[in-house]
This record gives C-alpha cells, structure tokens and sequence, in this order.
C-alpha cells in the first residue's frame, strides 16, 4: 500500500498531465463541430470499409436462395403476364374502344421512415427519423402516420432527417372542420402532449363536439383531408373576432414508429409561383399570406 | 513571496484580457499574435510541475472560453507546461547560476533567455495550429501560420518583457 502512494506521489506530475489532456480532449471534441467532424467522419469511413469488405465476402453465401427466389417471382409474372395478355385480346375482341387511358400525374408520394429518435416532454419538440437526402427527404415535406399528421421535416442529413413535430410551438398548420371551408391554424400550446388549439376561426362558425379536423390543403406540404384531431371544445378567448377550439389530436406522439414522408411532386411549381405571387404583392405593399413554414 | 504571487496574478489577467484581444488579430491571413504564454515562461522554474500543469491549464481554458474554442488552448498549454522544463535545462544545464529562480534576462543572459523565450513560443505555435488544423491537409498554409505566429509572437513577447522588467526594477 505505501509503495502505491508512493508511486502515484513520485509520478503524480503524469497523472496530473494525464488528467488534464483528457480533459481538454474532451472539450475539443465535444465541442468543437470541425474537430468532430473530421474524428468523426475518418471513424466512419473505417467502419464503413469493415462493413463492405465483409458483405462482399457474405454476398456469395446468399446468392443461391436469392436466385431460386428470382426464378419462382420471374415465372409467376411471367404466367400472370400471359393470363393478361389473353384477357385484354379477349375484351379487345368484345368491346372495341377508342378511349385511352391517361397515366395521371401523382401529386404525392410516400418515403417509409422508422422514427429513431422522439421526445414529448420538451417545450419544442422534435422528432428523427432514419430516412435523408439520400432517400429524396427534403425540408417543408409533411410527416404523417397511420393515424393522422406528424410534423414537418426541417433539417435533412444524408441518411436522417430532423422533423418539426406537432408538438412544437414554432409550427402552425393551416387546418379546417370538415365539411366546411372555415379553416385556421393549429398550433400546440405546450401542455399536453394529446391536445392542441385551431385558432383563428371565424366567430359565427357551427360546431359540434367530436367534429373533425382536417389539413385544409393550402400549402404544398399536405394534400387537403389528412385528419389531424377532433374538437374537444371551446379554448379561451382572447380576441373578439377569432374563437379558437380545442382539438384532441389522433396521432398518438407517444407511440410513434413507422411514418410516412409525403414527398410532393409539385412542390418546387408551388413554391415558384408563391414566390412570384409574393413578388407581385409586395410591389402593391399588401402584408404575405401566412404559411405553413416552420 | 506573496507580493510576487500577487504580480503574477496580475500578470496572468492583463496577459488573457490581452490575449482574448489578440485572438482577433490574424495579420495577413497568418499572424496570430500569441502572447499569454509569456505566464507560463516566467514561472519560477523551481516551481512543482503539477503547479505549472494547473497554471497553463487553467490560463488556457480561460481564453479558450473568452474565444469560444473550448480545449484548443488548454491542451497546447498542458503539452507545453510540460515542455517547459527539458528546454529550459537545453539551455541552463546548471540552475545554480540564476540569482533568482524567475527566468528572465538578468538571471540567464540575453542568448538564452531568447533561445529559451523563442523556442517555447515555436513549440506552442506547432501544437495550437496543428490542433486547429487536426489535418494534414493544407500542411503549406499551416507551416506558414506557425511560422509568421512564432515571428510576431517573439517580438510582442521581448517587447512585454522589457515593459514588465523596467517596471519591477523601479519598484525594486
């Protein structure tokens, strides 16, 4: 035992140098972005050379079972393709047509996504997800899941995407009652993780308890009819012309894990011709329309 | 004794008050004048070297922290306290001559108290700006960063050093 102390005495300077390295190590690489990334990135690129070297090798083992696989899907289609054809002559054959159909245009489509990283109990709420640029995520794309709307994508990594959740003060979206045109914007006013407030309704609208409300369609980040919750009742009032509702939201925030990125084909046309409406109205000084941005 | 612990604290706050000053310097894109080392150079060289370690620690994290680079200059201090004593001993192999354990130009001489001054600031250069850098990338750029920041920091630092000294012999 004395010859232990005296050894950590006799060497404490090291120890003392030890400690302090360390800790300024870890202030450099916590807290300096450029330093991260460079450690961090070269770390990654050895990890990801690991993982090639290895699937080239396991690759072969596999092969077998994907081929069998490809020849029972190839002779299925093959089959059905033949079915087909022999229906589509037949029907030719009954009734002769001139109209042809057009492929339509889809406006959205869907990126699965697994949320890998959520949180509820924040003042600004934010959730991750583990699809990015690499997938087609961009930022202003809407989030939904199976039970109604989720948020808005806000940052976007390679593989990741941050998402601006319902459950988050800096976002408003533009909701109406469906089956009327009144609409307003929803926003979460920090309490509850299952309610948020439409506020901004017209004074003289009808409602009824247990209504539902639906994305109004107004911005090109959600199609028109996505349900985001239904009316608990009335939320105070602070303005005489605007009454505002309180809504029980139908995505349940706590359990979220598969959600759906709709990614907007027209989104760019959108946004081209919002800016240059906005172009023309400010050259006649009217105030922007609100938007659904984050 | 505790009149010279208190110059060097005094010392030590002009010297990082200066320093977070200087951190916005960069003459011709290169030249970052570094003179807060001037501290751990005037540490008395019989001084513990866990002492010296805290001191160039903390003087360290204190700039870091006015200059927003947490653990940059806090590392190249610890490196450099350490360094301190094996150049030092380069140029005084005996410690006996010094009539006061400071370092300075009367107790070692005008010749090596410079090699020993302007090594020291070389030593600090090579760590901040390599740790700064953290590649090998740009090598040609950081080499001249290193050395027009050694060239500039050496002149700052003589200068000081003749300001500080002229004040402690009047006081004396």
């Amino acid at each position: 035992m004395n010859n232990l102390l005296n050894f950590f005495v006799k060497h404490s300077s090291w120890f003392v140098f030890i400690i302090y390295v360390i800790a300024s190590c870890v202030l450099l690489f916590r807290d300096n972005p450029y330093q991260q990334s460079v450690y961090l990135t070269s770390a990654n690129a050895l990890s990801a050379t690991v993982y090639e070297g290895m699937s080239t090798v396991t690759d072969y083992f596999h092969l077998k079972g994907i081929n069998d696989d490809l020849q029972r899907r190839n002779a299925l289609l093959e089959q059905e393709l033949v079915a087909m054809r022999a229906e589509v002559t037949d029907l030719r054959l009954l009734l002769p047509d001139t109209a042809q159909m057009q492929p339509r245009l889809r406006q959205f489509d869907y990126v699965l996504a697994h949320v890998i990283s959520n949180s509820i109990a924040q003042t600004n709420n934010y959730i991750t997800i583990n699809r990015g640029s690499a997938d087609g995520v961009k930022p202003e794309m809407g989030v939904v899941d199976k039970n109604g709307v989720v948020g808005i994508v806000n940052v976007v990594g390679r593989h990741s995407a941050r998402v601006i959740s319902l459950l988050n003060p800096h976002m408003r979206l533009s909701c109406k009652l469906r089956g009327s045109e009144y609409f307003g914007s929803m926003v979460w006013d920090g309490k509850s993780p299952e309610m948020a407030v439409l506020e901004e309704l017209p004074k003289h609208l009808q409602y009824a308890v247990g209504d539902t409300i639906v994305t109004s369609g107004y911005s090109a980040v959600f199609p028109e009819g996505i349900i985001v919750g239904t009316v608990e009742g009335r939320a105070r009032d602070d303005s005489e012309s605007f009454v505002s509702l309180k809504v029980r939201l139908t995505t349940n925030f706590s359990q979220l894990s598969t959600v759906r990125v709709m990614t907007n084909n027209l989104a760019d046309e959108l946004r081209e011709l919002s800016a240059s409406e906005n172009v023309e109205q400010s050259a006649i000084s009217t105030p922007k329309p609100r938007e659904d941005k984050p | 004794m505790t009149k010279t612990v208190i110059q060097f604290v005094v010392l030590a706050v002009v010297l990082v008050l200066v320093q977070v000053v200087f951190n916005r310097i960069v003459l011709l894109g290169v030249a970052v004048p570094i003179v807060f080392i001037y501290l751990l150079m005037r540490l008395p060289v019989n001084l513990n070297t866990n002492w010296v370690l805290t001191i160039g620690f903390v003087t360290g994290l204190l700039v870091d922290i006015f200059g927003n680079t947490p653990g940059m200059n806090a590392l190249a201090c610890t490196v450099l306290a350490v360094l301190r004593m094996p150049v030092f001993n380069v140029y005084m192999p005996r410690e006996n001559d010094m009539n006061t354990p400071i370092p300075s130009v009367d107790s070692m001489g005008v010749a090596a108290y410079f090699k020993y001054m302007s090594t020291l600031v070389l030593f600090y250069c090579v760590l901040i700006f390599m740790i700064q850098a953290f590649t090998t990338r740009d090598l040609l750029l950081t080499l001249a960063r290193i050395g027009a920041s050694t060239v500039l920091s050496v002149v700052l630092i003589l200068g000081l050093d003749s300001l500080v000294s002229t004040r402690r012999e009047k006081r004396l």
